[in-house]
């Protein structure tokens, strides 16, 4: 039997990118390692495929690109030469997104706001999805204040607490919208509801559909103060796949259990069982890796949204529904346009046997480098040795990072390569652009964090340039008003 | 036969000998097992009667509410037996996804907790799986709650020894056959394959147990995954010979043939024992075989069809028909349409008696639409064109939809069957954009 594996899909632009080595050593003489690489031209193939399904269902649209999936300015000039708009999360988002060349009336801006934020968010002209009530407050206050001719602010209204989907802290309770509602309505208002926002963070679409019927009835309601939202936002949380072999995936979890339980060899790094509790003798519970397993595509998910009957609605399809009520459907996608968007380069330091004869890999980045939120990546960094074929024979490892820290671990879990690396060789971890970068990246011990390259396919090969310097001068950024 | 009380009626289902000029397998006796006849409509009554009835003094006495992970058939029967007395049922399930099944759960006086779906970026110290949700329930209030705990309950897996598996023994002996090949059924909890398998073994040690599970992400109700399997703590994989992962279609499928070939009217898990048994057995190189001695296999038929039409319309519309729809209009046809604009229409509204019919959805309509005009869905209106067309043939007919294509085809079938009949162009988007007055529905 084969070692367990947890093979990562690689998409062909990215698989062609690693199989000519001298791109990839260039990238490396250029950089140095580690280094994230974030290719552009994989997240126009993500927006085209979410696209097309929406095209296909007839439902006007408007895609998000949610900037903090990703920092790269590459990535987001991909997203607007893809025609999407954006999302943007914090001040710098939003500058970067100028930067990119996104104009105001293509800018959203969500998650929680401070009044330095707010202020900043109107005089720019974005649209503002507002978090909580307090934010709506300080927008009204804000907007009034706004010389004569301005405005009016367009704000979506993010609603949370919605029974039967999962607890959120974001959002403005449902039972607590009318307030809201009542702030809009207010006479010298200088707010407009744009529409109504939701985001789960869960891939079920069941749940989606009864947030969307909440956010219906709260747009009916709009109606009956006099408002008139033409936007029904349905957030991000589209799925990535990450595994290419869904049955060796199973098999790995099910080696991973029987580790757990001692009827297998172990698989974990001191004691880790991923959320699984083990317990008359099996191991329960689902694993805080079960998105790795994941094979559900997000335009299949997408278009299983688009397509739900709603009960509320005699049971008619969100698209007609949505049609019916002459809403546009907004959605923030972020790691379904970066997926497989980017990988991570890192170099082997050196190999160390414990006494027990386990095998650590120490590589020149940490945990942190690539791992969101500390949850543990399920899969397989693939070796590239600095020459010559690989070293065999096959052997089971743990990655440790460079820091001090004993939970500098880089992965929890054996993985099995198919020799024993040496000093130089390289350690490609795929599929790094969705979160995996950024979302949990440090500088502890004053190691900044790994630069950021551009990879482009051309007629000419492939070409690689500093990720900042993407579409510069490439269109006329508009000052902010 | 006299009963006195409705608990008497679980087990002693009837074995069905499947005609072999149906099922089509040379050499083999097949039967199904009908546990579709218990009281309660599902082999589940068998388990949820035996792990209740030492308890049911004590819950009583203690006044606790039973606590269980089930979605379906489990919850029913605990539900019934338990509720008559006395004790409630709180179910907790990753989403009940049969729409009857739930009804009939919330019916019964069931309290359903469904759990959201998996967050994506989970938190490792607060794991949402019904397992942990019931631990904690339990925890935050001792005294309150009882967990028969069907995926762990040994009594769930002796039902099925002393009963399923004792009976189709009995039943089959009494025709002569001693032996039994083949136990086929859908992995659950396994109570049932692997009690009548451990039964029917005693008599024949080389009968091969199959469990039926559900292929990869796909969805068959009542049995699991593989993977899914690996939670449950009866299932022993080393106690089947073989593990069969069908795919709905061919489980749905399947279940048409046990409903239309052999008057089986059972739900889609027994269609998919059905497939895995037909496809084990057709495997078998049966040639040499003497026909005085068949092979002989049951598979279990574990619930009834009926609960299950919402499933088998979601997968297959194509078996539900519908009236008779009218051709879709002819290029030609939709082109001779007359397009009013906004204005046209508004103009044409004050100076005579029109009709007009805005197809959108109840939400829509109530929130605006064009004055005067009337509600009627557009899928509503596709029946009503099949079968008579309710506005007065004295004046024009304007269909009005989002944007003017759903109405179009509207317009055009009106006049194929005689009305003067004409579309809003560009719908009531267009209606609202041109600043015309919209009308509050109720």
């Amino acid at each position: 039997m084969s070692a367990p594996a947890l093979p990562a899909l690689v998409p062909p632009r990215v698989r062609a990118f690693l199989a000519d080595r001298r791109a990839l050593d260039e990238a490396v003489a250029h950089a140095g390692t580690p280094v994230h690489l974030v290719f552009p031209q994989v997240l126009a193939d993500n927006a085209d495929a979410l696209r097309t399904v929406l095209d296909r269902a007839g439902v006007r649209h408007r895609i998000c690109y949610a900037h903090k999936v990703n920092r790269s300015r590459a990535l987001a000039v991909a997203a607007r030469e893809a025609g999407l708009a954006v999302d943007v999360a914090s001040p710098e988002e939003l500058d970067s997104a100028r930067a990119a060349g996104f104009v105001p009336g293509e800018i959203e801006w969500t998650g929680p706001k401070g009044e330095a934020a707010l202020r900043r968010a109107v005089l720019a002209g974005v649209t503002v999805n507002v978090d909580n009530l307090w934010e709506l407050g300080e927008l009204d206050r804000l907007a009034r204040a706004l010389p004569p001719g301005a405005g009016p602010v367009p704000v979506l209204l993010r609603v949370g607490e919605i029974p039967g989907t999962p607890f959120s802290r974001f959002g403005i309770p449902l039972t607590r919208t009318d307030r809201a509602l009542s702030v809009f309505a207010a006479p010298g208002s200088r707010i407009e509801l744009c529409g109504v926002a939701f985001h789960l963070d869960s891939g079920a679409v069941a749940d989606r559909v009864r947030a969307a019927q909440a956010c219906l009835r709260l747009v009916e309601r709009a109606h009956t103060h006099g408002l008139a939202p033409t936007v029904l936002d349905v957030g991000g949380g589209l799925r990535q796949v990450f595994t290419a072999d869904a049955d060796r995936f199973d098999a790995y979890v099910r080696a991973l259990r029987d580790g757990l339980t001692g009827r297998g060899a172990p698989l974990t790094w001191a004691g880790h069982t991923f959320g699984y509790h083990v317990d008359d003798g099996a191991a329960h519970g689902t694993p805080v890796f079960h998105k790795y397993g994941n094979t559900v595509t997000a335009p299949a998910m997408l278009a299983e949204l688009l397509a739900a009957p709603l009960p509320e609605h005699d049971h008619r399809p969100l698209t007609r529904v949505l049609a019916d009520n002459l809403l546009e459907l907004w959605l923030e996608p972020g790691k379904a346009l970066a997926d497989h968007a980017g990988v991570t380069v890192a170099a082997v330091e050196f190999c160390k046997e414990l006494g027990d004869g386990t095998i650590l890999v120490h590589v020149d980045l940490s945990r942190d480098t690539i791992t969101p939120a500390d949850q543990e990546v399920m899969m397989d960094p693939l070796l590239v040795p600095r020459a010559g074929p690989p070293p065999g024979p096959p052997v089971g490892v743990f990655l440790a990072g460079r820091s001090c820290l004993e939970r500098d671990m880089v992965t929890n879990h054996r993985v099995f390569l198919p020799g024993l690396p040496r000093p130089g060789d390289l350690i490609v971890f795929p599929n790094t652009a969705a979160y995996h970068m950024d979302l949990s990246a440090a500088s502890a011990l004053m190691r900044p964090p790994p630069p950021r390259l551009a990879v482009v396919r051309t007629a000419h090969g492939f070409l690689v340039t500093p990720d900042a310097r993407a579409g510069t001068g490439r269109r006329a950024v508009p000052r902010e008003s | 036969m006299r009963y006195d009380t409705i608990a008497d009626l679980i087990g002693n289902t009837p074995l069905l000998r499947l005609d072999p000029a149906r099922h089509g397998l040379p050499g083999v006796e097949l039967f199904a097992k009908l546990e579709s006849h218990n009281p309660f409509g599902s082999v589940k009554d068998r388990a949820a009667a035996a792990m209740l009835r030492d308890e049911l003094p004590r819950l009583r006495a203690e006044g606790r509410t039973l606590i269980e992970a089930s979605s379906g058939n489990t919850a029913r029967s605990l539900r019934v037996l338990a509720g008559m007395a006395g004790i409630g049922l709180r179910a907790v399930t990753n989403r009940i996804r049969v729409a009857e099944v739930r009804d009939l759960l919330r019916l019964l006086g069931t309290e359903i907790v469904e759990l959201p779906g998996l967050s994506e970026c989970p938190d490792p110290t607060t794991p949402n799986d019904v397992y942990a949700v019931i631990e904690s329930t339990m925890a935050a209030e001792p005294a309150a709650f009882h967990h028969l705990s069907q995926y762990t309950n040994d009594k769930n897996v002796e039902a099925h020894w002393a009963g399923t598996g004792r009976e189709i023994h009995e039943d089959l002996a009494a025709s002569g056959i001693e032996r039994v090949d083949y136990l086929v059924g859908g992995l659950g909890t396994s109570g049932s394959t692997r009690g009548a398998a451990t039964y029917l073994r005693e008599g024949n040690p080389e009968l091969r147990a199959v469990g039926v599970v559900s292929a990869r992400s796909d969805f068959i109700p009542g049995i699991r995954s593989e993977t899914e399997m690996w939670d449950v703590g009866l299932f022993q994989p080393d106690f089947y010979d073989r593990i069969v992962a069908v795919e709905s279609a061919d489980a749905i499928e399947a279940t048409l043939t046990l409903a239309r070939t052999h008057g089986v009217l059972a739900g889609p898990t027994s269609g998919a024992a059905y497939a895995a048994a037909v496809a084990t057995l057709r495997e078998r190189d049966l040639a040499g075989r003497d026909p005085h001695d068949p092979l002989v296999a049951v598979f279990i038929v574990c619930d009834r069809l009926e609960p299950y039409l919402s499933y088998l319309r979601a997968r297959r519309p194509d078996l539900f028909g519908g009236p008779e729809r009218p051709a879709p209009p002819t290029a030609d046809e939709l082109a001779s349409v007359p397009r009013w604009s906004p204005a046209e229409l508004a103009a044409r509204d004050r100076a005579e008696r029109l009709t007009v019919v805005d197809t959108r959805g109840a939400m829509a309509y109530r929130i605006g639409h064009v004055p005067g005009a009337v509600n009627i869905r557009d899928d509503r209106l596709e029946d009503m064109l099949a079968q008579g067309v309710p506005f007065p043939r004295s004046r024009p007919v304007v269909f009005a939809c989002p944007v003017g294509e759903i109405a179009l085809g509207f317009a055009a079938l009106a006049r194929r069957a005689g009305y003067d009949a004409v579309v809003l162009d560009g719908g009531v988007t267009a209606w609202r954009d041109a600043g015309l007055p919209l009308e509050r529905g109720l």
